[in-house]
């Protein structure tokens, strides 16, 4: 007679369906995850509005018209108001402000960092295009810059 | 007399260390998805080639979000998970007021980069009437382009 002796019992844990379970989690976290992009922002002082106060100012300030040409991120028209040369770009903005600042490479400039410069974009003009504007006089380092209401096309614009 | 073959071999893999890797991910996904700020709304914000913008500080604030509508058009604000209908600015006005009395510093304006500037000044305009003098963030994309 042969007598089968039993194998001493390992006492495994079954595993299988904590892997189950755990992959199931891994992979609803994976899809309802959103990474949020880092943001960045222009910071712009908003005086309170008070009926009746009016605000002198000591310099005119530079108007700058905005207006959108198109949908892409370069479609943009800027007209500077004054006896000033037109720009065509955000970049020849820039380099317009820049070169007419009174700093240490500019000491016969025209306007401080501090002189106040208006953007006024048209009705239809794109977010994008308005701080666009908005980027390049800060690249300039003016630092009253505001946004004014927006402006029909026919009053400044042909 | 009886044989015994030898018992068929079993080859179990070692799943010690995926386990430990698999609930270090879930972890982190765990704890990541705990981060995504709720107060923004998804859109395709603005991004100006070299902008001189700084990072956004995400302490003490209102995030008026603008949400876009197709053209331009704007569909709606939600600001801190309250949906406002375009037609009652006045409840932005009221909103971003008792947020401001209640600590926050600044108002964080997002809105989509094809939105049309006449329904953006409405609503610089409504932050406006709170009577204070909030200090405005305009929010952009802050990948570099």
């Amino acid at each position: 007679m042969i007598i089968k002796r039993r194998k001493a019992g390992s006492m495994g844990l079954n595993l299988t369906s904590m892997i189950d379970v755990v992959f199931l989690l891994l992979i609803y976290f994976m899809v309802a995850t959103e990474f949020k992009t880092a943001e960045e922002s222009f910071p712009m002082d908003l005086p309170a509005r008070d009926a009746g106060q009016t605000i002198m100012l000591d310099n005119e300030p530079l108007v700058i018209v905005v207006e959108s040409a198109g949908d892409g991120q370069r479609d943009v028209r800027i007209q500077i108001e004054g006896p000033w040369d037109s720009v065509a770009t955000v970049e020849e903005l820039t380099q317009f402000l820049r070169s007419n600042k009174i700093d240490e490479f500019h000491v016969t400039g025209l306007f401080t960092d501090a002189h106040p410069v208006l953007i006024q974009p048209t009705e239809n003009a794109r977010w994008e295009h308005t701080l666009a504007t908005y980027n390049a006089v800060a690249r300039a380092k003016y630092t009253n810059i505001t946004l004014d209401a927006p402006v029909t096309k026919l009053d400044v614009l042909q | 007399m009886a044989r015994r073959g030898n018992p068929s071999s079993t080859i179990n893999a070692n799943m010690t260390p995926m386990i430990d890797v698999t609930f270090l991910l879930i972890v982190f996904f765990v704890v990541v998805s705990q981060i995504v700020d709720r107060d923004a709304v998804s859109m395709d914000l603005p991004a100006p080639e070299h902008a001189v913008a700084s990072i956004a500080e995400l302490e003490k604030r209102v995030v008026v979000n603008i949400v876009p509508k197709e053209g331009g058009l704007v569909a709606g604000i939600v600001v801190g998970g309250h949906e406002i209908a375009w037609e009652a600015l006045d409840e932005l006005t009221a909103i971003v007021s008792t947020r401001l009395q209640g600590g926050a510093k600044e108002v964080h304006l997002r809105a989509d980069r094809a939105t049309k500037y006449r329904y953006i000044h409405q609503v610089i305009e409504a932050i406006r009437e709170v009577g204070t003098t909030p200090r405005l963030q305009l929010v952009i994309d802050g990948e570099k382009p």
